[in-house]
């Protein structure tokens, strides 16, 4: 409640005193306009991705980013409030719950092996192992949190001494490039979640062929992702909350408005459901279809990673088809 | 061919007829569908639940992770059954054959064809009668219950069509509509009977047939039954801790 009358505020204050930012377009072209004397345009024939709506080298992308969630680890859940309105946290239990992580059967008891890539502060992979231990009984499950970014890990390290998990061989952390995950074994991982982080990633269809590496047979990937709104006006209200208070809170609040700005632009260049969908059924996974959160600001998506057996004969379906 | 005029088609795509259309997969794609028809003999033992499908899960070579390829969880379980049980009912070719006998040694007309083919599916739920109550009270979760309806609806289509039903006047819409709420009473009531050979849920079904003279071609008292079976619903429901 007290968040969302701040919100309030924010919102009012930002049109008082922002009146361009009703319009997006002229919105981003400022920043890109802000930005560009210090970019040096990347070389024509070098491989470029997105940084938010600008067009820059891949190898420059992943310093980038390192960047932003640099500056922002400290002031992390703040930030999470902001982009969501507030609900991250719902939406994070919700992904959890739709998991059910450490679920067994009387033929097999085990533990869950999972892997938290992007896990930065830990909020997921604490979450993962609580429901196993708690709600299925399974205290035999792992998690080994992932994060490109030290200082996110470090956060993590940092918070889960306040867990039950501290020091515990259930947790560990690991510092690795999702779309470079040569440290964890083939076929190891009964799940792999990614909250929040896939849309940074430089090359999001080489991170789900890791995934897919990585994963057992059976295994699931998981990802909880901001996401394309589905209803228009919810939409137009969305975007520009998000075009409009975000960067500007995040210059009020934290000082530093341009990785604000580059947080809301990648979730706007993030593919639309049915595109990302299609990736990860192009990574090989067999998808259950995804669900849109609060009217798709968010979105989970899953996948399984087929037996051999089943993967041969999906792919020669594809042929044929 | 006389299938192409059936105003089936007119508020459905999803319904087709056992022959009519040779399966297309059914409604889950081809590793659900391996999970699911290695779950149902878990059923007996474990029920309609996650354990069952965590179990056939197993036994197709996957992992208790993977049951996460079933987003409504053990409804797909339910969803699955009704659907193969549907299907199977075309195999009684002893009761579908024009000719075919029925008990006392006459020639089946309609009527006669759709008593067999509930009598068929009723017992085809014999193996699991003391699960079916976790499996009503899935069904009746909102989100389910549409593909729950559905899937009533589809079967009492397939047994007239089965039974040899040609008509497509009015009576068509009416007489789905009482076979729908008469199967569902019966199916509820056999989940308490416990007389042998489900003595007694035969008599019940024989008296609903006779109430509503569906066999006649006239059919009454709908209202009456769709009233009736909410309730007998909604208790039964309410035993099991739904809310509604
Ligand atoms: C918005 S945070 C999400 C953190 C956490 N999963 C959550 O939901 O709260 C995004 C994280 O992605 C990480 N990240 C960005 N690019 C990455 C990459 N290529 N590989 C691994 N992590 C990356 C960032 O360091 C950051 O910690």
């Amino acid at each position: 409640m007290a968040l969302r009358i701040s919100a309030r505020q924010f919102l009012r204050s930002a049109r008082r005193s922002y009146p361009e930012c009703h319009c997006i377009r002229q919105f981003s072209s400022t920043v890109q306009q802000a930005v560009e004397p210090t970019q040096p345009q990347p070389p024509l024939n070098e491989r470029t991705t997105h940084f938010g709506f600008e067009t820059v080298a891949e190898a420059q992308k992943e310093q980038r980013v390192a960047g932003v969630f640099s500056n922002i680890a400290a002031s992390y859940d703040a930030m999470n409030d902001f982009m969501s309105l507030g609900i991250h946290r719902l939406w994070k239990d919700h992904f959890v719950r739709s998991i059910n992580p450490g679920t067994t059967n009387p033929t097999n008891p085990q533990g869950w092996k999972m892997l938290d890539i992007a896990g930065g502060t830990g909020d997921i992979a604490f979450r993962l192992l609580d429901h196993s231990t708690l709600i299925n009984c399974n205290p035999a499950s792992k998690i080994i949190v992932s994060d490109i970014n030290p200082e996110m890990l470090d956060e993590g390290r940092k918070r889960s001494l306040k867990t039950s998990y501290a020091n515990s061989p259930r947790l560990e952390f690991l510092l690795a490039n999702a779309e470079n995950l040569s440290e964890i074994p083939d076929n190891s991982i009964d799940l792999y979640t990614v909250a929040f982080g896939i849309r940074n990633f430089t090359n999001k269809q080489k991170a789900l062929g890791e995934a897919y590496r990585v994963l057992k047979p059976g295994g699931v990937f998981a990802c909880l992702e901001f996401s394309g709104v589905t209803n228009p006006v919810f939409n137009a209200v969305y975007k520009r909350w998000s075009f409009g208070a975000i960067p500007l809170i995040g210059q009020l609040v934290v000082g530093d408005r341009d990785s604000y700005q580059y947080l809301v632009e990648s979730i706007e260049r993030f593919p639309r459901q049915e595109e990302f969908r299609g990736m990860i059924e192009k990574a090989g996974f067999a998808t259950p279809g995804w669900e849109d959160l609060t009217g798709g600001i968010a979105a989970v998506h899953k996948g399984v990673k087929p037996l051999v057996s089943d993967a041969v004969e999906a792919a020669a379906r594809r042929v044929e088809v | 061919m006389a299938t192409k005029t059936r105003p089936l088609r007119l508020y459905s795509k999803r319904f087709y007829h056992s022959y009519d259309h040779p399966a297309p997969g059914g409604p889950f794609p081809a590793i659900e569908t391996s999970i699911l028809r290695v779950s149902t003999p878990h059923i007996p033992t474990h029920g309609f639940t996650n354990t069952s499908l965590s179990l056939g899960a197993q036994d197709a070579g996957y992992l208790p992770a993977s049951t996460n390829l079933f987003p409504r969880g053990a409804f797909s379980l339910v969803h699955y059954y009704l659907y193969t049980q549907r299907l199977a009912l075309a195999a009684h070719t002893n009761i579908t054959a024009a000719d075919a006998v029925g008990e006392n040694g006459y020639v089946m007309g309609v009527g006669g064809k759709v008593r067999a083919l509930v009598w068929e599916r009723l017992m085809a739920n014999k193996a699991v009668v003391h699960r079916w109550q976790e499996a009503l009270a899935l069904m009746a979760q909102p989100s389910n219950i549409p593909t729950s309806l559905k899937e009533l609806a589809a079967l009492s289509d397939e047994i007239w069509f089965l039974a040899g039903d040609k008509s497509v006047d009015s009576s068509w819409y009416t007489k789905r509509a009482s076979l729908s709420t008469i199967y569902a009473a019966t199916e509820l009531f056999m989940t308490t009977d416990k007389s042998a050979d489900f003595i007694d849920t035969r008599e019940f079904l024989d008296r609903r047939l006779g109430d509503v003279k569906v066999v006649g071609g006239a059919v009454g008292s709908v209202s009456q039954w769709v009233g009736f079976t909410a309730h007998a619903g909604i208790n039964v429901l309410r035993s099991k801790g739904v809310r509604i």
